[in-house]
Order: C-alpha cells, then structure tokens, then sequence
C-alpha cells in the first residue's frame, strides 16, 4: 500500500501523481528530511522536529500520534505554509510549500470562529476570502450549514452554541473550500467523550463525499484508528517518525462507538499501543524526573 | 409498567397544568422582588440628591458656609433662569452650548479616527511600531494641554483651535487602545484566515478590527469626556464664544453661580453623548455575550 517513510523522494512523487487523477482533487503530502528549531527567548534553539520523513498518499486520512510537545501541532502548522521548516522541504501536491499553501483548510483545537460573525457568516467567510461575491458565498455556506445539521441556527453567534455545535460549525467552514488537504490539529480535544465520537462519525461521512487528503493530529489512539487509513506515530520530542501502520479496516467504517469491538481494531489497537507506550512514558519520565530533582526546565 | 398507556391521556395534561402554575409563580415571585429592590434603589438615589442639595441650600442659607465663594442651589437654578431668558454676555445660552458641542465633537471625530488608523498600522507592523515608539513615549509625556496654547496662538479664537486641542487629547487615549487591542487579537483566528486565503486587507476589516473594536469602543467613553476638556479649555486659553468663555468671565467676575451653572450644563451634554456612546457600542457589540451585570440590569 501507498505507505511510506522514505528518503526516495523522486519516485514516491511520481506515483502520487499518477494516483491524484483517480482521486478527483485531493494532493499528495511529502515531509522530507524535515526538522524545526526555534530561538527560545532566552536565546537558545529549541528543536521541535527532527528528520521527519512522511508521505500521505492523495485522498488518504493520516492520524499522528505521540506524546505530548513532540512536534505534531508543528508538522501541521509547516505542512499548512503557515511556518517553514528550518531543514529540509515540505511539499503538496509535488509542488515545495512556500507562503500559505493553496487548497489548504486547517481545523484548530480551539474554535477559530470569529465570535462577532453568525454561523452563517462564520461559514461563508472561506468564499468571500477567495473573493466570491457574498450572495453566492452565503448561500454556499447556507448549504454547508444543512449538511452538518444546523438549519435553523444560522444567525446565532458562535457563543450562544454549545461545544459541539461550535466544531461542527468549524468543520463546515473547513470543508467548504473543498479543500484538497485538511490539516486537523486535535480538533474533538476539548468535547466529552459522547461528542466525541457523534463528530467523528460526523467527520468520517463528511469526508467520504470530498476525499481531501487529511492530516489528523490526536493524543486518543482509539479516535486515530478508528478514523485514519494510516497511523504515524512520533517519537518524544523533538519529535521524529517512529512507525508508520497501515489501517486496513473496510471503508465505510460506520460508528465509531462500534468499529471499536472489532478484533481487527482490537489488534492493531494492542500493536500501535506498544510502540506509542515507549515515548509516552519515556515523555512522562522527562516530566517527571526534573520535579524530584531541581524544580524542572521552566 | 401495564398501568401507564391507560394513563397517558389524562396524566400529561395534568402534569402540564401544574408546571405552567408553578411556572407563573414563580415568574411573579421573581418580578415582585425585582420591582422592590428598584424601588428602594431609586428612593436611596433621590434621597442622596435631597442630602447634598438641601444640605448645600441650608449650610449656605445660614452662612455656615460663604455662599459668596461657594454658590448656592437656588442661586444657580437663578443664573441658569437668567441665561435661558436673557443670554449671556456673549449671545444667547444655547449658541454658547452649540459652539462648545460642536467644538467638542469635531475633535472628538478626527481623534477618534486618527486614533483607530495610527493604532491598526502600529500594531499591525511591528516595524512601524518600533520606529514610532519612543516618539509616541515622548508625546505622550508632553502635557498636552499645553499645546492649547500653540494652537491659540497659531489657529486663532475661532473653532480650529479647539478642536485641535480637543482632537490631541482624544488621540491618545483611542491610540492606545486601538494599538493594545489589536495586539491581543486572537493568534488562531489570524491563523485562520489567513489558511482561508485571506489577504492582509481582508484581515484587518474582518478580524483585526473587529476584534479590537472591543477595546476602542471602552475608550470612546473617556475619550468624549477628553474632549469636552480639550474645548473648555481651548476656550479658557482664548475664545470669542463657548461655555469655557462663559465659566473664564464668571469666575472674574466673582460669580461661582455662574461657574457652577455652566458646569451643569456641560455635565448634561457629556451625560448624553455618554447616552449616544453607550447605544452604539450596544449596537456595534451587540454579538458579545451579555455580562452578568448587564442581565441584572436589565
């Protein structure tokens, strides 16, 4: 399968295009040798990610898993065009990242929702960005409000929702670019669990009609499993790919609350688990450590 | 269990009944008690204005108290009498007011105006801000009200002086808050749209404005009040008409009724400015959630 963490860069390439013709718009996403430092305040370089090497095949949904600060939200955020690595290339759709990529939507943990505009124009604001002209771009976003089920609520304001009315208002402002990749950075981390999951299926249906190419961020290995085709999980920071595992649970998955019970999920839950408990607790232990012995890093 | 479809008919209804009574009562409830603690709030405020005014009245009446040097109630409601019936030296009460507001609300709009632009620009590019810093620092350390007399002399006895001074004073006040409030704009909503495709000038109007508008809007209510000070004293520093004329020509002729008169009738037009400010930012904010203290109000 179309899965790869790979220094042979120029052949991955090539494959992705012949695929994207089959999946209507959706991009490849190629990291290659990336790694990020930053200058801490105090001076110094704080290094991110480190040598991350990844390819998404078009149309593929991608969760990343790892211990918290190992980089995910930075992969994203340099996959997105909104900041560059400070080694090695990013590309989309075989073309190298620079400045905002194009055909990109990006789904943060907390809503991005501007809390002076209604639902309505919250969702249209993806068009009337890309300059169509607001009549069409509302009645575009009045669409999107019906398919993620909130006619009736398009002239309230983001704060008179609740949580999970505001994510999906967030998912309709998303999709509605037709984006050809969508980047979710823990995107369902601040709902209670029953949420959650009516999200996720959400997410799931949503997403089989478009088929962008999806990078899912997440700490919740259930929730990455149940979701993705393909599962990459990060070592501690700085953060770098550890394994790269196939997903191969039939599409439509259906419910999440049920995909769980399934012995195949079972077992590759038990599988990915045993590669991601050694940096969890490996992280841990950095947390932990400095604590008992002089009062930490910070 | 088998008992409860026989029932279903007649038990909701009933159900039904006793909600909406208990319902209605405690609506009541909740109106009576409201309603007394209006009441007892509007007695304690008048009878506060009773005390000073009466007590005012009475210490001056039995000359415990200079009403020579201090005025008197009844001595003011003559003077305002006075005014309205037979105008000032200087023309008629109500032209007096007129030029003042006028002054008073110009430099109140260039302020205002000025403010908003230099305060996105600044806090928009950091470069700019770097460079104009230490001059703003300087400025704002001048007494400003000073400069009231460069304008005299430079602009004249007529309105440009005034509004000049009074657009200074106003100035900063909008400046400062503009340049804090676009600061603190939310980085994720920028973030956002710029994925989106937003152009800078798209994120200004849709979300660095808007957002700031919170804090610009706070400001306008000192800022009328700035500039009621900036045209009563441009009008002191040199004026052929205004309530500042008005108070100068009072006050050298040893008349603190006369002082205090046009002190009260400057009180009433910032009251209502307060008022008009106070329904636009009602308007212009009306997507905040409402603040405790606003429900109570209400």
């Amino acid at each position: 399968m179309a899965v790869a963490s790979t220094f042979a860069k120029r052949s991955r390439a090539g494959r992705g295009v012949r695929e994207r013709s089959g999946a209507a718009q959706a991009a490849q996403i190629q990291l290659t040798g990336v790694t990020k430092r930053f200058a801490t305040p105090s001076g110094s370089l704080f290094t991110a990610v480190r040598d991350v090497d990844m390819t998404i095949e078009p149309g593929k949904f991608c969760a990343v898993v790892g211990p918290s600060g190992c980089g995910k939200s930075t992969t994203l955020t340099m996959v997105s065009g909104l900041d560059r690595p400070s080694v090695g290339t990013v590309s989309v759709g075989g073309k190298p990242v620079d400045g905002i990529t194009a055909g990109t939507s990006f789904m943060f943990q907390s809503d991005a929702l501007l809390p002076w505009k209604t639902v309505l124009d919250n969702v249209a604001l993806g068009p009337v960005f890309r300059g169509v002209p607001k009549k069409e771009a509302q009645a575009q976003a009045r669409e999107w409000v019906r398919r993620v089920h909130l006619v009736g609520f398009e002239n309230h304001h983001p704060h008179q929702l609740s949580g999970g009315m505001r994510k999906r208002v967030s998912l309709a402002a998303a999709l509605i670019n037709e984006p050809s990749i969508l980047l979710m950075d823990e995107p369902f981390g601040a709902l209670d669990v029953q949420t959650k999951a009516m999200m996720s299926n959400e997410l799931l249906a949503l997403w089989e009609q478009t088929r962008p190419t999806v990078i899912f961020v997440t700490h919740d290995l259930e929730e990455a499993i149940a979701l993705a085709d393909q599962v990459v999980v990060m070592t501690v920071g700085p953060g770098t790919v550890k394994d790269i595992y196939d997903i191969d649970l039939p599409r439509p998955r259906g419910a999440v609350q049920e995909i769980r019970f399934d012995p195949r999920f079972l077992e590759l839950h038990h599988h990915i688990w045993e590669s991601l408990r050694e940096e969890v607790e490996r992280a841990y232990a950095r947390t932990a450590k400095p604590a008992s012995a002089n009062g930490g890093q910070s | 269990m088998s008992a409860v479809p026989v029932n279903r008919s007649s038990e909701p209804v009933a159900i039904g009944d006793l909600a909406a009574a208990e319902e209605a009562a405690v609506a009541a409830d909740v109106r009576r008690s409201t309603r007394s603690r209006r009441m007892r709030m509007w007695a304690a405020r008048i009878g506060t204005l009773v005390i000073i005014i009466g007590g005012w009245q009475l210490l001056t009446s039995a000359k415990i108290v200079d009403p020579f040097f201090w005025g008197q109630p009844s001595g003011i409601v003559k003077q305002l009498n006075n005014w309205v019936q037979h105008g000032t030296e200087y023309g008629s009460i109500w032209e007096q007011i007129w030029v003042t507001f006028k002054e008073a609300v110009l430099g109140f709009v260039f302020g205002v105006a000025a403010g908003i632009i230099a305060g996105v620009l600044l806090g928009m590019f950091q470069f700019l801000a770097d460079v104009a810093s230490p001059y703003i620092k300087v400025a704002n350390a001048i007494p400003r009200i000073a400069l009231g007399s460069l304008f005299t002399v430079a602009l004249g006895l007529g309105a440009p002086s005034k509004v000049a001074l009074a657009a200074v004073l106003v100035f900063f006040v909008v400046f400062f808050n503009a340049f804090q409030g676009v600061r603190e704009v939310d980085r994720n909503l920028l973030a956002n749209a710029r994925v989106l495709g937003a152009s800078k000038l798209a994120i200004i109007r849709h979300v660095v404005v808007p957002s700031a508008l919170t804090w610009i809007i706070a400001s306008l209510h000192v800022a009328f009040g700035m500039a009621i000070i900036g045209a009563i004293v441009g009008e002191f520093l040199g004026a052929q008409k205004g309530l500042g004329l008005v108070i100068a020509s009072s006050q050298n002729n040893f008349n603190p009724n006369g002082v205090f008169a046009a002190i009260f009738i400057i009180a009433v037009l910032a009251l209502t400015a307060e008022g008009l400010i106070g329904l636009l930012e009602r308007r212009l904010l009306s997507w905040r959630p409402r603040s405790q203290s606003e429900a109570v109000g209400a």
